[in-house]
């Protein structure tokens, strides 16, 4: 006999229906085959399922079985489909009926239990308005999603029991995502780093804009201490923000058990042996990199000068246009990739070019070599450009108190405000940040009066700057204003914005 | 080349281009170069003293600056045709340099540095040998300390300001420059020092500091700030 049971298959971010189709039957000898271009962990379902079907009391048909994932030439892959070929072989040996808008999606135990299984929030996007049986660690991810019928299955005999109308499961409440977003806990307070009040106040700036920025100074400045208090500076995420950034933590895999929602804004620090498809995403089926998994949040590059020049030339496409297209033999996927860019370089490859008591032993071409390993479209790209230099603490204990030093919650409080501000002006358009306004949104939203076009074309010309860093520095300064609660950019923004040009 | 050896050819350069001397160096990476550079910036003629062959095949920076050199009236000179450099020919050259030249200035030198025996040809020569003091914690003042306390070479101390780079900008009239422009004029601090000094915000010390840049007052290296 021939069941007919509905999974999905992830290529990206883009979920397929897949039909799972299992006859039983009824001429042949025994076996058990499953064709429809499956990997190799869903060959080895055929295990998994045969002996999670005896673990669970039922009885597995010693007949010819024949297992079809329709359509035929997309590549499968995962232990998600461990559970709809079990639901199928049970109906086809009628020890269960199902009905037509039944989805099902999760990875056996030998025991008949079912697992955590990525990407269970793109199967409750996909399966609106019909029921989805998924495991019961992942089904908090499908809670979020309104409209959809999720039923958490804890093992096989306990779905086998609600299929044949017996003991109920209990569907799932939906969770409104707002109630879920919490701030992200802080490693450090700004308050407690000492001094560097430019290069936080350069952090500001681009925690309001979602500017990108790079700080260079010595070893032990506190430049990854600085980057470290990030997140304690960034705006909780927006309800959609969350959707579209659990979607991707969903199809890696990285959501906890149990867990439902990515609550805070991502900070991702890949280390500098990271690998062109670690930081952009790749695989056969691609799976997101750290662009992608740092989407709305933080991509922190420290040492940044270290990392591969491959790596951060690839860095290119996704910091222009928020995306990031990956081309395999198998597939072409694209995942979003809006990050902001904190990076941390030292000046020279000693680190101590330009200390106040350490002698810098490079040589000239060294600094250059060194500083050219992060070549020019990548510094053009980033808006903010700070040095950090060495503090001497001894200077810093006496000169301030601890309480004139702004806690990361005032700065914070700042930036929600300067994003509301943006929120408020970008309403029409597809944009949600200062740094992400193209030209005409310059133009649009930027206008400078005479004197400060002025100063603008002045230093321009003073110090050879772009047309790229032409419009960049007026996004900055927008920022600026934006924390200042100016509707207009006055001469002080730009000037300020000025300071943190490209200076390499 | 340090920081401070940057800043010393910036200061004492222009004002001998300005006096009308024209600069001979031995333009090698550092140092060399960067007097040959700052002179033509300054439009004055220089004399690049080579290590090596005149038709030896340079790198593409230093292609550039000789040619840069030739067309701003200078000479590029070098007692071999087609010659590599190697050990002996670089105090061969520095012979030319001690005797092509009026007066010499070392400007940074390390215990075992080229420019002492160009110092100790020049001194052969009867040439006047100055030399930059460093400090006494840095290697690469260590022989220019040394020649002096030898005896060997006088206190090169240049009390005049250098002359201005780049002509006076008008950007108006800040309120408070006096107040910026009194913590730097004899050190050089960057933005957050100047605004924990002055108790200020760092933005508004950094905008301020923009303008004075654009004046043309103060200038910006390595993310310090210093007097013109």
């Amino acid at each position: 006999m021939l069941a007919r049971t509905k999974s999905v298959a992830h290529v990206g971010l883009i979920t397929q229906a897949v039909e799972v189709e299992v006859d039983v039957a009824e001429a042949g000898f025994p076996g058990f085959n499953i064709v429809g271009l499956a990997g190799k962990t869903v060959e080895e379902a055929r295990e998994r399922v045969k002996t999670a079907i005896n673990n669970s009391g039922l009885e597995f048909p010693n007949k010819k079985i024949t297992v079809n994932l329709a359509p035929a030439d997309l590549p499968k892959e995962g232990g998600a489909y461990d559970l709809p070929i079990a639901v199928g072989i049970l109906a086809a040996s009628n020890q269960l009926s199902i009905v037509g808008d039944q989805l099902f999606y999760g990875e056996l135990s030998l025991d008949g239990g079912l697992r955590a299984t990525k990407g269970v929030l793109l199967v409750a996007l996909f399966a609106k308005e019909s029921s989805i049986f998924v495991p019961i660690l992942s089904a908090n991810e499908a809670a979020v999603v309104q409209d959809v019928k999720v039923f958490p299955v804890r093992n096989l005999k306990e779905l086998v029991d609600h299929l044949n109308a017996g003991k109920q499961i209990v569907q799932l409440t939906n969770v409104p995502i707002d109630q879920l977003i919490e701030d992200a806990p802080v490693d450090f307070d700004l308050s407690e780093v000492a001094g560097q009040e430019q290069a936080k106040r350069a952090m500001l700036i681009a925690a309001a804009g979602g500017h990108n920025l790079i700080m260079t100074g010595p070893p032990g400045s506190g430049k990854t201490m600085l980057a470290r208090a990030m997140p304690g500076i960034m705006p909780p995420l927006l309800p959609s923000e969350a959707l579209e950034v659990t979607r991707i933590y969903s199809i890696s895999g990285l959501l906890d058990a149990g867990e439902s929602l990515v609550r805070r804004r991502p900070f991702r620090s890949p280390h500098h042996g990271v690998s062109p498809a670690g930081i952009i995403g790749g695989g056969s089926n691609p799976l997101p990199g750290e662009v992608s998994l740092a989407h709305l949040g933080v991509l922190f590059l420290d040492e940044m000068a270290e990392f591969p020049r491959g790596v951060l030339e690839s860095l290119r496409q996704p910091m222009e246009d928020g995306i990031v297209n990956i081309v395999r033999a198998a597939a072409h996927v694209e995942y979003p990739a809006s990050f902001t860019l904190l990076a941390a370089v030292n000046p020279c490859p000693c680190g101590y070019l330009g200390h106040p008591k350490k002698e810098c032993k490079c040589t000239d071409k060294m600094i250059m070599k060194y500083e050219n390993r992060i070549s020019g479209p990548i510094l053009d790209r980033i808006d903010l450009h700070v040095r950090v230099s060495s503090v001497e603490v001894e200077k810093l204990s006496d000169s301030n108190s601890k309480s004139q030093i702004p806690s990361s919650k005032e700065l914070r409080s700042l930036v929600i405000s300067a994003r509301k501000t943006q929120a408020e002006r970008f309403k029409n358009d597809a944009i949600h940040t200062n740094s992400q306004m193209k030209n005409k949104h310059v133009k649009k939203y930027c206008q400078l009066d005479g004197e400060t076009q002025r100063i603008l074309s002045l230093a321009v010309d003073r110090h050879n700057l772009s047309a790229r860093s032409y419009f960049r520095l007026i996004k900055v300064a927008r920022t600026i204003a934006d924390l200042d609660n100016s509707d207009k950019i006055l001469l002080n923004h730009m000037a300020e914005a000025l300071q943190y040009r490209q200076q390499i | 080349m340090t920081d401070y050896g940057r800043r010393v050819v910036e200061k004492i350069v222009p004002k001998l281009v300005q006096d009308g001397w024209t600069i001979v160096s031995g333009f090698m990476y550092g140092v060399d170069q960067y007097a040959h550079k700052i002179c033509m910036d300054c439009g004055g003629r220089t004399i690049a003293v080579l290590g090596w062959g005149i038709s030896y095949q340079m790198s593409n920076d230093e292609c550039l600056i000789s040619n840069k050199i030739i067309e701003n009236g200078g000479l590029v000179v070098s007692q071999w045709e087609d010659q590599i450099p190697t050990l002996w020919t670089f105090p061969a050259r520095d012979r030319v340099m001690a005797a092509l030249g009026h007066e010499l200035i070392v400007v940074e030198a390390a215990e075992k540095s080229g420019s002492l025996i160009t110092a100790e040809m020049a001194l052969k020569l009867g040439r006047k040998v100055w030399a930059v003091p460093g400090p006494i914690t840095s290697s690469v003042s260590t022989g220019t300390n040394k020649l002096i306390a030898e005896g060997k070479a006088k206190i090169y101390l240049s009390s005049n300001p250098s002359p201005r780079l780049n002509r006076p900008l008008d950007v108006g009239e800040g309120n408070s420059r006096g107040e910026v422009m009194d913590l730097i004029h004899d050190q050089g601090l960057d933005p957050s020092e100047i605004a924990r000094r002055l108790n200020r915000p760092v933005s508004e010390i950094g905008a301020e500091l923009t303008m004075l840049i654009l004046k043309g007052e103060i200038e910006e290296r390595g993310g310090k700030y210093f007097q013109c």
